[in-house]
């Protein structure tokens, strides 16, 4: 009986033995579950989910000039790198609220000067090599390298040091500030993380300037955005392939970006691109005028036209307040009495007709501006601010006040003179190749007549319009607009302050030239350190108020943000903040799948 | 053979007067391209100032106009800030672009202007040639930019032709001979504009130095002699009209790349003309002297090549050159 | 006699023309500044005879047009009140000529605005626009013109009369600025001269420009002029009298060259005020808000204006029959210059 036993125990010995093995894998199966790559942390986007395949055409006003994120300057190169390039923490265009990219999440020192980002797992250039925390250090040391001179590196300094970045481990690290900084983490929105395995051989030989250029074979550059180089064909097209190892998954688990090829096509101007649109050539636009959105209304066969609302421009006259040296001529001195004179500022200021701005120049689809924050911006508008109606009344009785009189010539018109008896002329700079900004000045050229004023409409090259306010500082008047890159004050840090280079009327001072001048620089100082949003939001409202007093810039009107994209393409919503169609173009995608269909 | 190498000294003396002329007077230019850089609030003035100076625009004229002249005898004629690459690459697809336009309307025009303009001469006075006259008088008349305009708008009310462009998206996949088709329908409105503006005076000009040489005693002589009027026309009056028609011929080679200007800017043909206007108003400096010696080279070549014709053409010059 | 008889056909073509655009203050309706806000972007209005209850007027009438109601740029006629055509109307104050003053009006429409040929983006009347921009676009036209020629004279009849190494010194740089594509110099010229002028200087300089830059034609044929009337027997004889050099060519040799410069000067008139309309369709040219045909066309460079606003357009067809009166003339005065043909014939480079 005993052997009985014995050959029953072996006989379970061996079912357990499996039985136990299969367990033991399984646990491990659980534990590890199998990867397609070296364990990829993806960042999953909500939203629609789409379907992938397909070619995306955009239009793009003119032709980048390069690749490379260190030296592009211009509008275009930066809309190409913005799509190929990516960058730690971003801010997400539709909440204007920052959200992780690059690093999966980071910490604030409890003194607000050390931020410690974490990089994800497995994250790998769109040429396939591996991504790590040298990687980061890499970039910016060219950020901050003087001898680079790119255009990020004023951005890096803060609290009047550059920020310096160490190494923790091989996906963490940690940038130390001098001075705290309110909006730190928005800093680094738009830094693209570069590839250090190709670009550290020029660093070294001192020719970064030369690469990145469009021509660049497209093994020899990568990213880490949505898309990378495929083909680029000189005065046509800019073709981009979808990049395989891109770190962004819909809710689904899909790897995004659903299109697999982006195809820039280069086209002269605004007209063109309305045409390539309207022709079904290309599949979307943006920065639209007004008159065009209205010709693409009129008849939308295929496609749906977008107002997304009021944007983030504003749109300004601006006197010359330059501190009088030994080069101002007396000419210029006798003007600058009447500009310098604040009943004078705003007496034009209520003489200007905004609601016909918006009409004439914008067709109803914008808004009449009293202040820099356009109405796009909803966290920070000032509800409080003054908003007179036009009144040339009041303009008149400003105009008495300071001083200034009214003589009637042999033709009925009357003219406007000083309190010396010499008549009021003065011109008007505006850029040749903006006519929206010329359609406002002849507009303010014919209200400024009204007051007896004569004025000149001078349209000057943008160059030498900048060149002229800057530099020689040899101007009378000038319209300009700007277009704040990000809702958050801090954007306009160069505008606010008086030491700034965009502080138009006066730029670059050495001290603030008057006593309110110093008031908002201490201002704007103040709420660049605070690090909560009400005691800055109670700054920078204060700031405006001082800004509404004085009437530096008499503020016009801020277009809304039109666009347009054909009904076949999915998750279209265009946002106010550039860029306005593509910035989410990982999840843009074609809904019937087959392509851009061409006539 | 004097006469040749004369041409040929006379041709390089005008191209160096040209390049100096134009180097001066993109010289006067205030502001540079990096002023486009401080309109973006990000980018403080001392990076623009470090750039300027790395780009050499501070330099005094006769160096600048000097180290440019040394390039461009080696090819290479100067570097363009606005595209960030070398001039002449750039210049020689812009200039391809553009003859692909000319080459083919001028070939065209004067398929049409000379059976016209012959046609004409013969019935000098009558009829037909008055109407042809009038034709051609509301032709010239109308503005090469009101008819660039009204084909323009042409295009975009019917939608039969592209609007503007060299080349549809999908170029590059296209077989050959689709390739050609889509080149062509994109080039008939800007070749229609220039056959337009071009044709009135070809024909005017045509029909005139025809209508000379019919009206010379030795056609008449000809004529008394019983010659018929094909080989009249073939071997007597067409190569005594020929000084004239090759003097024209090579002046409208000359203007194979600076005549479609406004046309290639109206219609957004991406030739040398809206490069030259966009480096204008960028002072892109070095693209702009590039561009006008381009154009004058070319100037300048047709007057040379029409002077080469005429000497083979014309025995008149050959002796009168041989008596020098 | 025939030739004569043309010749001044056209001339009185060309005489009439220009002289409704010198009085363009009386010819026009409005000040072609006035701005109507309310109403830009106007299409032609029409002019009627039967009104909308059938009735027939003696006069023709116009309706105000009015922005449909809930949209922007779509205008209907206001058939409630006709406002018929009145001539010789008191209106805006204008100076004929720069001194004369007028207040009296061709047309215009009793208690409201007329625009016969629409508005602008800025509300402001075409037709007026038209016919005062007119004055600046023939002016730079016949100024450049004159300017070319007088270059031009000058320099043929130094380099005719002296020859020599002053004559192949003149005639190298004639060469020189013959050979530049005229159109490419232009527009460089133009665009390196300071652009911050006001628009009275900025026409001047154009005018200036654009006659500097095609004398050396003129001047070639001046100069073939010249050189053969030197060899002409009265002028031989008058020299053989005594005569100076300044006499001779005040009194026997200029007046030569008139045929010349009278056929030079048709030519090139029409050529100058396209040159003129071309720099200012691209915004070199004319600044506003004073008005030439040039800039009357620049609005057309936006497609959403050449789309939607067909009259815009017009402004380019206004200078056809100027042009066709240039034409015309230049046409007669060469038939009655065949006998002084001279070295319009090129034998290439030659001499």
């Amino acid at each position: 009986m005993k052997n009985r036993r014995a050959i029953s125990y072996s006989r379970w010995v061996l079912p357990s033995l499996l039985l136990s093995l299969f367990v033991f894998l399984g646990h491990i199966a659980v534990a590890f579950p199998p990867q397609k790559s070296t364990r990829e942390e993806l960042l999953v986007l909500p939203g629609e989910v789409g379907r992938p395949g397909g070619r995306l055409v955009v239009s793009l006003r003119g032709e980048p000039k390069t690749l490379n994120p260190l030296i592009a300057a211009d509008a275009r190169s930066r809309e190409v790198i913005g799509v190929m390039q990516a960058d730690l923490i971003h801010i997400n265009r539709a909440t204007q609220l920052t959200e992780p990219a690059l690093a999966k999440s980071w910490k604030i020192s409890p003194d607000g000067l050390a931020y410690t980002l974490v990089l994800r797992h497995g994250l790998k250039f769109s040429d396939g090599q591996p991504l790590d925390a040298d990687d980061v250090l890499f970039t910016f040391r060219l950020y901050l390298d003087e001898n680079v001179h790119a255009p990020q590196r004023d951005l890096l300094i803060v609290g009047g040091k550059p920020i310096t970045v160490r190494k923790v481990d091989a996906r963490t690290v940690v940038f130390q500030l001098a001075k705290t900084y309110g909006v730190g983490e928005r800093l680094f929105d738009g830094l693209a993380i570069l590839p250090r395995h190709l670009l550290e051989k020029p660093y070294k030989e001192g020719k970064l300037g030369q690469i990145g250029s469009l021509a660049t074979a497209a093994d020899q550059w990568a990213g880490l955005g949505p898309f990378r180089l495929k083909d680029y064909v000189a005065g046509q097209r800019l073709v981009l392939q979808r990049n395989p190892y891109y770190w962004k998954s819909d809710a689904k688990g899909n790897r995004l970006p659903y299109v697999d090829e982006l195809v820039f096509l280069f086209v002269p101007n605004a007209d063109a691109q309305v045409l390539k649109f309207q022709s079904g050539e290309t599949d979307m636009i943006s920065q639209l005028g007004a008159e065009n959105f209205s010709v693409l209304s009129r008849q939308q066969r295929g496609y749906t036209m977008t107002d997304a609302g009021p944007g983030l421009e504003y749109n300004f006259l601006f006197f010359n307040l330059n501190d009088a040296g030994e080069k101002t001529s007396p000419e210029m001195q006798r003007k600058q009495k009447w500009f310098r004179e604040v009943k004078f500022r705003q007496a034009v200021s209520a003489a200007v007709d905004r609601e016909a701005i918006v009409r004439l120049v914008y067709q109803g689809r914008g808004a009449a501006l009293w202040s820099l924050v356009a109405p796009g911006n909803r966290r920070w508008g000032n509800e409080r601010l003054p908003r007179p109606p036009r009144s040339l009344d009041r303009a008149r009785t400003l105009l008495k006040e300071a001083g200034f009189s009214w003589t009637t010539g042999p033709n009925g018109e009357s003219t406007l003179l000083d309190s010396d008896g010499k008549p009021v002329e003065l011109s008007i700079l505006t850029s040749s190749s903006n006519a929206d900004r010329a359609k406002m000045a002849a507009l303010i050229q014919d209200d400024l007549k009204q007051l007896g004023m004569r004025v000149q409409v001078v349209p000057l090259e943008s160059r030498s319009l900048l060149d002229r306010v800057t530099q020689s500082r040899d101007y009378d008047a000038c319209i300009m607009g700007i277009a704040s890159y990000d809702a958050d004050p801090n954007s306009d840090i160069s505008v606010w302050l008086s030491s700034g280079g965009l502080h138009l009327w006066n730029p670059s001072q050495a001290h603030p030239a008057t006593p309110w001048e110093a008031e908002i620089d201490r201002l704007i100082e103040e709420q660049m350190s605070a690090r909560t949003f009400e005691p800055r939001k109670k700054l920078y409202d204060r700031a405006q108020e001082i800004l509404a007093e004085n009437q530096p810039m008499i503020f016009l009107a801020s277009p809304d943000i039109l666009a347009g994209a054909k009904n076949s393409i999915g998750n279209f919503h265009p946002a106010v903040l550039e860029p306005y169609v593509l910035w989410n173009v990982e999840q843009l995608y074609l809904k019937n799948g087959t392509g851009n269909a061409t006539r | 053979m004097r006469y040749l190498l004369r041409r040929v000294g006379h041709a390089l003396f005008l191209l160096a007067g040209v390049s100096m002329l134009a180097f001066l007077f993109t010289s006067l230019a205030p502001g540079t391209y990096f002023d486009e850089m401080r309109l973006n609030p990000q980018i403080a003035p001392e990076t623009v100032a470090a750039l300027r100076a790395q780009y050499g625009v501070d330099k005094p004229l006769p160096v600048r106009y000097l180290s440019w002249l040394s390039s461009a005898l080696h090819g290479e004629m100067g570097f363009s800030f606005a595209y960030n690459s070398s001039v002449a690459p750039l210049l020689l697809v812009r200039a391809r672009n553009t003859l692909v336009l000319t080459i083919t309307s001028t070939l065209l025009a004067w398929a049409i202007a000379l059976p016209l303009g012959i046609w004409s001469a013969e019935r000098l006075g009558r009829l037909p040639d008055r109407l042809l006259s009038w034709g051609t008088a509301i032709l010239l008349v109308i503005p090469d930019l009101a008819l660039a305009l009204g084909l323009l708008v042409f295009a975009v009310r019917t939608g039969w032709f592209p609007t503007g462009g060299m080349a549809s998206v999908d170029f590059e996949t296209l077989s050959p001979l689709n390739r050609l088709r889509d080149l062509a329908s994109h080039m008939i409105l800007p070749v229609m504009a220039l056959v337009f503006s071009s044709l009135p005076l070809l024909i005017r000009h045509v029909r005139a130095a025809v209508a000379d040489v019919l009206n010379a005693p030795f056609l008449l002589a000809a004529v008394g002699h019983g010659i018929p009027r094909r080989t009249l026309l073939y071997r007597y009056a067409l190569p005594a009209a020929a000084n004239p028609l090759i003097s024209l011929f090579g002046f409208s080679i000359g203007v194979l790349l600076s005549g479609s200007l406004l046309i290639e800017v109206v219609m957004s043909w991406p030739g040398l003309g809206p490069l030259l206007l966009e480096s204008i108003l960028a002072r892109d400096l070095y693209v702009v002297i590039g561009g006008v010696l381009f154009s004058t080279l070319f100037l300048v070549g047709g007057n040379f090549l029409a002077d080469l014709l005429l000497y083979w053409a014309d025995p008149r010059i050959r002796t009168e050159s041989g008596t020098r | 006699m025939k030739a004569r008889r043309t010749i001044g056909k056209w001339l009185v073509t060309l005489a009439v023309l220009h002289g409704i655009v010198v009085c363009a203050g009386f010819f026009a309706p409005y000040d072609p500044g006035e701005q109507d806000r309310k109403s830009p972007y106007l299409p032609p209005m029409r002019l009627h005879l039967l009104d909308s209850r059938g009735n027939l007027h003696a006069r023709p009438f116009v309706y105000s047009l009015k922005l449909r109601d809930g949209s922007y740029g779509q205008y209907e006629e206001d058939t409630a009140e006709p406002h018929p055509l009145k001539f010789f109307l008191r209106g805006s104050h204008y100076r004929l000529l720069g001194f004369l003053p007028g207040q009296t009006h061709f047309f215009a429409a009793e208690n409201a605005r007329i625009y016969l040929l629409g508005t602008d983006a800025y509300g402001r009347d075409q037709l007026s626009r038209l016919l005062f921009g007119g004055q600046v676009s023939l002016l730079a036209g016949l100024l450049g013109a004159g300017i070319t020629l007088l270059i031009g004279l000058c320099i043929g009849a130094v380099a005719g009369y002296y020859r020599g190494w002053t004559d192949s010194l003149l005639m190298r740089l004639a060469e020189l600025f013959l050979a530049l594509p005229w159109l490419y110099l232009l527009f460089a010229i133009r665009a390196f001269l300071p652009l911050a002028v006001s628009p009275l200087k900025a026409f001047f300089l154009i005018i200036a420009v654009i006659g500097m830059v095609g004398w050396a034609r003129p001047a070639r044929l001046v100069r073939g002029v010249v050189l053969s009337a030197k060899e002409r027997d009265f002028v031989r004889a008058a020299r053989g009298f005594g005569a100076t050099n300044a006499y001779l060519l005040r009194r026997h040799i200029l007046p030569e060259t008139s045929s010349v410069l009278l056929t030079q000067a048709a030519i090139l008139i029409p050529q100058y005020v396209l040159a003129e309309m071309t720099l200012s369709f691209l915004g070199l040219g004319v600044p506003e808000p004073v008005p030439s045909w040039g800039n009357l066309l620049s609005s057309l460079q936006q497609y959403s204006v050449l789309v939607s606003y067909w009259w815009m357009y017009l402004p380019a067809l206004a200078m056809a029959p100027f042009f066709l009166g240039y034409l015309g003339l230049a046409g007669s005065l060469q038939e009655r210059g065949e006998a002084y043909k001279i070295e319009t014939r090129s034998l290439g480079n030659l001499a």
